[in-house]
């Protein structure tokens, strides 16, 4: 139960690669933060800074109030799960959740407790005396979570804890550590590449990209309000739709004309725009697929040739091309047409989309950053 | 067409004559590179037993059977030999299986500034012939009253002070394991040293193994360390420089079945535990030989 | 050279491909060369900057230093004593009393008849009370070079903890600056098991090496500048001295009598060195991997028993089997016995006696000798080739030999590369094999009659050997064949590595 500061951190490998530069964040007590990102990003270097397992090239990381650049794992307070999972295989179960306790030389009528509460709470208690080699991926993972659980460490670090399992049971865990979360009730930094697991575990999520952090905020602000292309195509499946066109201004009102089409920016956007004297230009014009509809021929409808229409069940994943070669996908609910419709939805069906100005996001054309929130 | 007309046959014969064929042919030659692996050691044997005559024949098995000859080496000075090689492969053995270890998990598991230097330093190191090196240590240890009668103690610290210099294999097999797991430990309040002990080495138990079956191997085999260090004094000798004098030109004669019959009693203690632990060994060979 | 792009490259025939390769490998020499002087002149470079550097800081140091801090200069580990850091400043602090009372006792001594490596021979002397003329010993050459290099050892290393001293002081300076607490010795003796557990683990082995290994290899280097022999033993006999590069020079000069230069003895020797190195590296491996591939074949029954029969020869201790073998094929051994018998000879065969019959023999056992490990080997990767690979190959319609030579043989070769170049070296400096077989010999008459004699069947290693026993040591020549072997060694090294494809980055494997 802490705070983690990051102050200025950078992490320089041996060979002259750069993994994180100038990395700035306060991580409150209590807070469930997610670090996200491509591989490569980043991220796990950074969480290994934290847990010790990598040194701070520059910069201070301060836990609880305490710089802790120059301690060592063990004596950091905190707890790990890896992404392999890391079980010490000549162990027991209930040998690998007890391991840290008997390190802190804990009595063990007092280490029978914790590891037994801790297996009843993941279900495991069956498995105690099992060794790791013979346990499923999700009993695996309940395991490296038990031995993390026990520690009551001040920081709860997971390193891509579910990329190893399969879809069905990554949803059930993901349900399952949200759960443990209220439990513990402790600072957790999580790290993933699924934008998904970030959207729905985090308080907040930090984007990173290079080693740059792209953005920091909660689920909704990166979604609604991405400060760089960046973060708007990797937040949300599928990913944003992406199209050059231009931004003009006719008596006091904003216009953008995609594919011939001029289509107004209107509400609460085209308000942003004039309040922050955005000047006409070419730029990025970035709309999610949920939030393009399909529409009849008409003055603002955009024609195109749908290419594969993938039926994910509630919702129909339409991926269409413009007359210039341009693809995209709009997310089309199931229920909104009818079984004809929905029938006549092949590959080579000519059909018309269109959006309204209030999904807009607006690029700049060369640096990638929002025009209304970078 | 060619092609077709001996496909076509190749089917009429069937897959499994054409295997029951072939394998035939592969049970004939491993019978008969089996007899080559085993005549030697065969001949060994017999030739042990032999009582008529104690010079080299040209027959392999004997007219008149005996112990004649293994009563002998309880005379001579062989039993002394046994006993230097036998403590100077039992302390190698616990010595060089720690400096090894100590090595490779080192080398395996930290990396500080010096590590690639060391590394490829030891490898410039071990292109110059190691004999070279014995001719001052036999100076040093002669000066220091380890050669000679006092073989054993002097070839035990030639054997085992350089030992480090062979981390290859077992740095191989450190390298298999997950680093992962030294970290959890490490995040888990587990020093360094912890982590050596409670997760690394029950887990290295092959290759533990592996070292101390080759440890202990080595000074069975050895003759020029031994033949440095012991100077012509029997009672330094090791089996391998004791017994390579009974083959010489002037004692070849009395000697060659004395010879025959203290390699079988070197041999055979040797071989059973080798392959007792044969499994271990060939873990090691491989991972080595995979790792480079 | 015209270079190709890819897709021009996957136009030309398969011919055309192999000599675009070897002519690509030859043109890319001299950027290599360039490359390495690019890499020696900067590591120069970095070495002049860090000399630089060290003078830098030793007067920054001493400048900017608090009080302490300069007395360190003189006194080691006294700053560190003045921070509070006891343990670490008494270490230090008996490291230099130890040197200096070293140094003045003996280390100035060794160090002073260093260059001429002794004067006073062994002579005779009147000796009043005996009334008699007595051999009188005078310095030892020996010791002199050996300890003369102890203590240049021990110089570098004092100069080094001086360094470090200092060093410490001025961190010692920025931490306490900076507002934090130093190492207490008891900080220090905890790191020792945890985040310098390194040095901890280092400290015996390496300590043995540099004792062991290193010094001895330096103090053999500086012996192929003297004439150390078995006439000049420093000592007893005359005291040896330096002589420059005149054993090089021998090495390159014509024999007494008119017989070959050393240097043709030594090209003979390297010769037949590469040669049997070449055979016994490759015939183990080819015929390891078909016997492995043999026993592993889905079908074949008693593997066990197969391969513990072969692994016999990895058990028993080399020289029981291989003198045992050495006898077997003598003149009056049991294979000559039973042919003679059988009447298959009217004459025993010269196994050992003749130079090429020797070179032979000696190869065909060392395969006897070393299939078993090359089984082991392969049978291990073979285990590891993904079976999925000959499945989709068998599936393209590739026959056995096509698995063999597409699949199983380039895998083999990739993983078992460095394992190829350490079995070549390896089998280069083979001396059992060759000594316990044939002790060098049949003996090579036309051989440089200096002296040590040279057989047809000795290794670099094996003639070394020889020089260094025996009445005639001659051990300046042994140092120089030394060197040789050295650089014979780590040119191929170097070759090969640069070939390899697999040179490989270890982490990798991880």
């Amino acid at each position: 139960m802490a705070n983690v500061v990051l102050k200025n951190v950078k992490k320089v490998y041996d060979n002259k690669v750069v993994a994180v530069h100038d990395f700035n964040l306060d991580i409150a007590d209590k807070e469930f933060i997610v670090f996200v990102g491509p591989s490569g990003c980043g991220k796990s270097t950074t969480l290994r800074m934290i847990a010790g397992l990598e040194d701070i090239s520059e910069g201070t990381i301060e836990i609880d109030g305490e710089v802790v650049n120059d301690l060592q794992p063990k004596d950091r307070d905190i707890a790990m799960v890896f992404q392999n999972y890391a079980l010490y295989p000549h162990m027991t179960v209930y040998d690998n959740i007890a391991f840290s306790l008997r390190l802190q030389k804990m009595p063990e009528d007092q280490v029978y407790e914790k590891v037994t509460n801790a297996a009843e709470i993941l279900g495991i208690t069956d498995y105690l005396l099992r060794k790791p080699r013979a346990l499923s991926g999700g009993q695996r993972q309940r395991v490296a979570i038990g031995r993390a659980m026990v520690r009551n460490a001040k920081v709860f670090l997971m390193d891509e804890p579910l990329s190893n399992l399969d879809a069905k049971l990554r949803n059930q865990m993901r349900a399952e550590i949200i759960l443990l979360r209220k439990k513990l009730d402790t600072t957790f930094v999580y790290v993933t590449h699924d934008q998904t697991e970030a959207m729905t575990l985090g308080d907040r999520i930090v984007i990173m990209k290079d080693g740059y952090i792209q953005q920091v905020g909660t689920p909704t602000e990166v979604f609604e309000t991405p400060q760089n292309l960046f973060v708007a195509e990797f937040i949300g499946a599928p990913k944003m739709n992406i199209m050059k066109t231009d931004l003009i201004k006719e008596n006091g009102k904003y216009y953008v004309t995609p594919f011939g089409t001029k289509i107004e920016v209107d509400g609460e956007k085209g308000a942003l725009l004039a309040q922050k004297g955005i000047a006409p230009q070419e730029l990025t014009l970035g709309v999610r697929p949920e939030h393009i509809i399909l529409t009849k021929s008409g003055e603002n409808a955009i024609p195109c040739t749908l290419e594969v229409n993938e039926m994910m069940g509630s919702e129909l994943h339409l991926h269409v091309y413009t007359e210039d070669g341009t693809r995209i996908v709009l997310r089309v609910p199931t229920l909104e047409l009818s079984a004809e419709e929905r029938a006549s939805l092949v590959s080579g069906k000519e059909l018309h989309i269109s959006f309204e100005g209030k999904v807009m996001h607006f690029f700049d054309k060369d640096s990638d950053q929002n025009l209304l929130y970078g | 067409m060619a092609k077709n007309t001996l496909n076509s046959g190749k089917r009429h014969m069937g897959i499994r004559a054409a295997n029951a064929l072939s394998n035939t042919a592969i049970y004939i030659i491993l019978i008969i590179i089996s007899i080559i692996w085993l005549i030697p050691f065969v001949c060994i044997v017999l030739q042990s037993f032999r009582v008529e005559s104690t010079y080299q024949v040209g027959y392999v098995v004997p007219k008149q059977w005996g112990w004649d000859n293994y009563a002998k080496l309880l005379t001579s000075d062989f039993k002394q030999w046994y006993i230097n090689t036998f403590v100077t492969a039992l302390v190698t053995a616990a010595l060089q299986t720690v400096i090894v270890l100590c090595m490779s998990y080192t080398l395996s598991r930290f990396r500080f500034k010096l590590r690639k230097p060391l590394m490829q330093f030891m490898l410039v190191l071990g292109m110059f012939p190691g004999m070279l090196t014995m001719i001052i240590l036999y100076r040093v240890l002669k000066d220091l009253g380890l050669t000679q009668a006092n073989a054993v103690p002097g070839l035990i610290l030639v054997y085992i002070a350089s030992s480090g210099m062979g981390y290859y294999v077992s740095k191989g097999f450190f390298d298999t394991i997950p680093k992962s797991l030294d970290e959890a430990a490490r995040v888990d309040g587990a020093t360094r040293a912890q982590v050596l002990y409670k997760i690394i080495l029950p887990l290295a138990k092959p290759i533990v193994i592996y070292t101390i079956l080759t440890a202990f191997m080595g000074p069975w085999g050895d003759y020029v360390f031994a033949k440095y260090v012991s100077m012509g004094t029997s009672s330094g000798m090791n089996v391998a420089v004791g017994m390579f004098g009974w083959l010489s030109q002037d004692q070849i004669n009395s000697s060659y079945t004395m010879f025959c019959a203290g390699g079988v009693v070197v041999a055979i203690p040797v071989t059973i535990l080798f392959l007792c632990l044969q499994k271990y060994y060939v873990e090691g060979v491989t991972g080595g030989a995979v790792k480079g | 050279m015209k270079k190709y792009s890819d897709l021009e490259y996957l136009k030309l025939s398969k011919w055309k491909r192999f000599l675009y390769k070897i002519a690509s490998f030859f043109a890319s020499i001299p950027a290599g060369i360039v490359n390495g002087l690019r890499k020696i002149g900067l590591f120069f470079k970095n070495l002049g900057l860090s000399i630089a550097n060290f003078f830098k800081d030793l007067v920054m140091t001493f400048v900017h230093g608090t009080w302490p801090t300069k007395v360190s200069y003189v006194i080691m580990g006294f700053g560190n004593v003045a921070r509070g850091q006891i343990l670490r400043g008494l270490l230090f602090f008996v490291f230099e009393v130890v040197f200096i009372i070293y140094m003045v006792t003996t280390g100035s001594y060794w160090l002073s008849m260093l260059p001429s490596l002794g004067v006073t021979g062994p002579h005779e002397e009147y000796n009043a009370i005996l009334d008699t003329y007595i051999t009188v010993y005078g310095d030892n050459s020996f010791k002199i070079l050996l300890y003369g290099v102890l203590t240049i050892f021990f110089i570098i290393a004092f100069v080094y903890t001086w360094y470090t001293n200092i060093k410490q002081n001025r961190i010692s300076e920025q931490i306490l600056k900076s507002g934090k607490r130093l190492k207490s010795g008891k900080d220090d003796l905890r790191s020792l098991v945890d985040d310098q557990f390194h040095r901890t683990l280092l400290a015996l082995p390496m300590t043995g090496i540099v004792i062991f290994t290193v010094m001895p290899i330096v103090f053999m280097i500086l012996v192929a500048f003297t004439n150390y022999d078995g006439t000049h033993d420093g000592y007893k006999n005359n005291l040896f001295s330096w002589v420059g590069l005149d054993n090089f020079n021998t090495m390159l000069s014509m024999g007494e009598g008119g017989s070959r230069s050393y240097a043709a003895t030594f090209g003979e020797v390297l010769t037949w060195t590469l040669i049997w190195a070449f055979f016994a590296t490759f015939t183990n491996y080819f015929l390891g991997m078909l016997v492995a591939m043999m026993i592993n074949k889905k079908g074949i029954h008693f593997k066990k028993g197969f391969r513990t029969i072969l692994v016999m020869t990895i058990a028993i201790p080399q020289f029981i089997s291989l003198l045992y073998v050495s006898k077997m094929f003598s003149r009056n051994g049991i294979v000559n016995g039973m042919l003679l018998d059988i009447q298959w000879i009217s004459e025993a065969l010269p196994f050992w006696e003749e130079a090429t019959w020797a070179r032979v023999m000696v190869i065909l056992v060392n395969i006897w000798i070393g299939i078993p490990y090359l089984m082991l080997i392969a049978t291990g990767i073979l285990m590891n080739i993904p079976q999925d690979l000959y499945e989709s190959a068998k599936i393209d319609g590739a026959n056995a030999w096509k698995q063999y030579t597409k699949i199983t043989l380039p895998y083999m070769l990739f993983i078992t590369g460095p394992y190829l170049l350490t079995s070549f070296t390896g089998n280069m400096n083979n001396f059992n094999v060759i000594y316990l077989l044939t002790t060098g010999g049949p003996t090579n008459p036309s051989a440089w009659s200096g002296a040590t004699a040279v057989g047809y069947t000795d290794l670099l290693v094996t003639w070394l050997f020889k020089m260094t026993t025996g009445a005639e040591s001659s051990y300046y020549m042994a140092s120089v064949v030394g060197i040789l072997i050295f650089v014979v060694v780590a040119v191929i090294s170097l070759i090969v590595y640069g070939l390899l494809p697999s040179v490989k980055n270890e982490e990798d494997f991880q």
